[in-house]
């Protein structure tokens, strides 16, 4: 019998669906760089995009929140005229993973506490989301099993899932189903495909292990005594304080806001960057004080944001298992020896 | 890209017109403001706005003037950075960008019937003025009042006037020090918790409001914990980098809690155990 | 009231960052419609003796005479910017100070070397107030368009006190050492937009280090990924020997 929650998509027909796409939207997948490196890069077609790919240098959250992104402009040539605003524009990411959909469900939950942020939630709305299903690993950093993030849930408005020769495809919004529509070339999935998926996924299962001898619901209270463990000192030494690791986390959101005004000073933007709380600066006050000086104290942070702060916040984890932070980190500060390190201390 | 233009954003400012500026000390400045359309601020002790100034940028602020004034509030600055020293080249007509009022401030409508101590030291006495304005202008709402102010010297002591004032009032009990005395200084030397051994506390009734640079506040709590005084009744303004105001932005974060929104004030039993408050 | 006086004068240094200016395009117009250019050896053969509101500093201080003119420039200016990194950290020129100053005399001059005195070679603010710098070598042009305007302003500008890979991951660069190349962005001032490593060369320091360099944790970093200690010391030293004024100064 035909599933409507089901589509499948022949693996020949993927480029010229892809093709399809782009012509119809702004379309965004990840894309080889070299070196072991991805991003997810505007694309025409499917030769362009690497189905097979580890986390991109950058996650998708990009798009949902711009490195750098006007909030305000202002004209001060005959007295004050400022407007908030927002830009933005509808546009298809393809080849999305769970942890990165995972990222960008944190985000949503963030941007919609009181008070919303229209810039971001007007964003989201004109984005729509292709997941995409690691069949394996994608390296030794990820720990999206642990995280339980390795398993589409929801988040996306289509999901596709490579079963050899054939993609099966979640129909998951009113939205994804009229990218297939729009599209053609998809089938409606019969029982056997539907039988197909729930066998690779028993597989699937049984490859992805819990990748820390911890279950996630003792996350918290590893942490509520880790405050002073010695772990941290050792993150001192090794830390560059670069901020690679909040700059790639999906679910690293923090930002500056700064003023640029034209050279006659009369007109003007105010934009918010990414910031980092890995950087010196991030929590120094006007005195010269500095909350976090120590590079173990910015470690420390980023950490419980990721497995403490978050839980009493949003009642989850804010870290997705991606692996990002450990894979562009040049000290080699890697997430799960930290976590190995903080359950070893803890069990002495 | 299509922009939109955004009526609800948490980023749109209203426009506040200077109305007056007074030097205070060398680097301090106080500033009075009105809103554009005379719309009220509406705010509590306590609670700090976001000042913009074009091109230079926004930073926060807190409010230094009584909420009983519907009209007008007031801010000091101390020039310091960007946006402190654009501020500081303004002038009265002159028109900036207001967000908020933003945070917890002091609780003042529970604090009706109780003993106050006011501890200011520096800059601290910035937001206090405001709940010291809002206390005397409801006099009658409140027990005995106790109001202790430290500077590094004489010559940064802010408001000095208006303490002048305060100094007469018979229905408050007024005491000041510096850290370095002058050869004009005829007040007390030493540091703000040599005051505390002066004040009369009946710890049940006393409640305290703590502002301060942050080297201050252990030595004061400790020397307040020793007078009994109840450990959720002690109110400390925390200061903390800060952009967005919205809890968004991360900068003020204190552990698990935002400094923006579930402060700047906090009572010491909520914040005691955490590690990077002080 | 007039457009603000402003002079480029230069120092030791290649000029390259003065020539910066004149490759600012259409953005140059909108700069001469704000200042008053009065002195600027590169384009313009007018001199100024008179008050001026900006001296734009290019160059490190090498000699007495250096130590002498920066000075009379310095009393005549209501503001003074170190342009590029020879003014702003001694730069290049700071290589001098790894050898013995009459060594190195007779090493260029030849055996009449006495008759050309120097000086250990400083940075701009080693030897006068500076109100604003601009390091890069050469400048990155938005960024002194930024201190123009915070200049013009009378508010001070910050030269970001983190890393170049913080604006490099923002670019979304594939990192150098994922190359296998030794670079100097973890511990190199941003503010640049990694123009270098935008453009496929490696970040090289010019900018000046972070205030508070994990030196233990870089040297760390170096050994894991089999880059030699000596070449990457030589390269921060290309750029910024001169730092060791400023912490003479300080008594480290």
């Amino acid at each position: 019998m035909p599933d409507n929650q089901y589509a499948i998509l022949k693996k020949e027909e993927l480029n010229s669906f892809i093709s399809t796409l782009s012509k119809l939207n702004k379309l965004a997948a990840p894309v080889s760089r070299g070196y072991n490196n991805y991003s997810f890069e505007e694309v025409n077609s499917g030769d362009e995009i690497a189905l097979k790919y580890i986390p991109t240098i950058l996650p998708p959250k990009k798009y949902f929140m711009p490195v750098h992104e006007t909030l305000l402009e202002y004209d001060i040539s005959k007295g004050l005229n400022a407007d908030a605003v927002t830009e933005s524009e509808e546009m298809i990411l393809f080849g999305v993973h769970t942890c990165d959909i995972a990222g960008i469900q944190c985000l949503n939950m963030v941007f919609s506490e009181h008070p919303e942020d229209h810039n971001y939630l007007i964003r989201r709305q004109n984005i729509k989301i292709i997941g995409l299903e690691c069949n394996e690993y994608c390296d030794e950093f990820a720990n999206c099993r642990l995280m339980d993030t390795h398993l589409p849930d929801c988040g996306y408005d289509l999901f596709f899932t490579d079963l050899g020769d054939y993609f099966i495809v979640h129909i998951n919004t009113r939205a994804g189903e009229e990218i297939i529509e729009n599209a053609g070339f998809f089938k409606s999935a019969q029982t056997r495909h539907l039988n197909e998926l729930a066998s690779f996924r028993e597989k699937k299962r049984a490859l992805f292990k819990i990748e820390l001898p911890i279950e996630s619901k003792f996350i918290p209270d590893l942490f509520d005594r880790s405050f002073e463990s010695k772990v941290w000192d050792d993150l001192d030494e090794r830390c560059l304080a670069c901020g690679n690791c909040t700059t790639v986390c999906p679910t690293c959101y923090c930002f500056d806001i700064k003023d640029e005004i034209n050279l006659f000073l009369t007109a003007g933007k105010r934009y918010r960057v990414w910031d980092s709380c890995q950087l010196d600066p991030f929590a120094k006050v006007a005195g010269g004080k500095n909350f976090r000086k120590a590079r173990k104290e910015r470690q420390r942070h980023r950490y419980y944001r990721k497995f403490r702060y978050s839980v009493d916040r949003f009642s989850r984890f804010f870290c997705t298992g991606c692996g990002r932070c450990s894979r562009t980190c040049m000290a080699g500060i890697r997430l799960k020896e930290t976590l190995k390190s903080l359950i070893e201390t803890w069990i002495k | 890209m299509d922009k939109i233009i955004l009526k609800d954003s948490a980023y749109c400012i209203k426009k506040g017109t200077i109305l007056g500026i007074k030097q205070l000390t060398e680097s301090e400045k106080l500033f009075e403001i009105a809103l554009e359309g005379s719309q009220r601020l509406g705010f509590e002790p306590g609670q700090f706005v976001m000042v913009s100034v074009f091109g230079a940028g926004e930073i926060p602020i807190s409010l230094s003037s009584s909420p009983t004034n519907n009209v007008s509030f007031e801010i000091c600055v101390r020039a310091a950075g960007k946006v402190t020293n654009a501020l500081h080249k303004l002038k009265a007509g002159d028109v900036i960008g207001i967000r908020g009022p933003f945070g917890k401030g002091f609780p003042v409508r529970m604090l009706g019937g109780k003993d106050l101590l006011i501890i200011a030291c520096g800059l601290g006495i910035a937001p206090l003025r405001s709940f010291i304005r809002y206390v005397f202008d409801n006099r009658k709402d409140f027990g005995k009042i106790n109001i202790l102010f430290g500077c590094r010297n004489p010559g940064n002591m802010l408001f000095l006037d208006e303490i002048n004032d305060w100094k007469k009032r018979k229905d408050v009990y007024f005491e000041s020090t510096v850290d370095c005395g002058t050869p004009d200084w005829t007040g007390k030397v030493g540091l703000i918790t040599t005051l505390i051994p002066g004040v009369n506390i009946e710890p049940e009734r006393t409640f305290v409001a703590l502002v301060g640079p942050p080297a201050v506040y252990k030595p004061v709590i400790k020397e307040l914990l020793s007078r009994n005084v109840p450990e959720r009744q002690i109110m400390i303004s925390l200061e903390r980098h800060m952009k967005c105001g919205v809890g968004k932005c991360g900068h003020c974060q204190i552990q698990n809690l935002y400094c923006c929104q579930d402060g700047p004030v906090f009572n010491y039993e909520e914040i005691k155990h955490l590690k990077e408050a002080f | 009231m007039g457009k603000p006086k402003v002079a480029f004068f230069d120092f030791a240094c290649c000029e390259g960052c003065q020539l910066q200016v004149t490759n600012m395009g259409e953005t140059l117009l909108d700069v001469l419609n704000i200042v008053d250019v009065v002195e600027f050896r590169e384009v313009m053969s007018e001199k100024w003796k008179g008050e001026l509101d900006i001296a734009i500093i290019e160059g490190s201080i090498t000699d007495e005479h250096a130590v002498e003119r920066i000075k009379e420039i310095r009393e005549r200016s209501r503001i003074l910017i170190a342009y590029g990194s020879c003014a702003a950290i001694g730069g290049v020129n700071g290589m001098k100070n790894n050898f013995d100053l009459d060594d190195i005399r007779e090493y260029v001059y030849g055996s009449q070397y006495h008759f050309f005195p120097t000086e250990k070679t400083k940075a701009v603010h080693q030897v006068v107030k500076v109100d604003y710098s601009v390091t890069g070598c050469p400048v990155y042009i938005p960024e002194f368009v930024e201190v123009l305007k915070a200049a013009l302003q009378g508010i001070p500008y910050y030269v970001p006190d983190y890393a170049v890979c913080v604006e490099c991951k923002h670019n979304e660069n594939v990192c150098m050492f994922d190359k296998g190349v030794g670079c100097l962005g973890p511990v190199t001032r941003a503010g640049c937009d990694s123009w270098c490593v935008n453009n496929g060369n490696i970040c090289y320091g010019c900018r000046g280090i972070v205030s508070d360099p994990n030196e233990k944790g870089a040297h760390d970093v170096l050994s894991k990924y089999n880059i030699a200690l000596d070449l990457i010391l030589n390269k921060i030293n290309m750029y910024n020997k001169c730092r060791e004024v400023d912490q003479n100064a300080q008594g480290r």
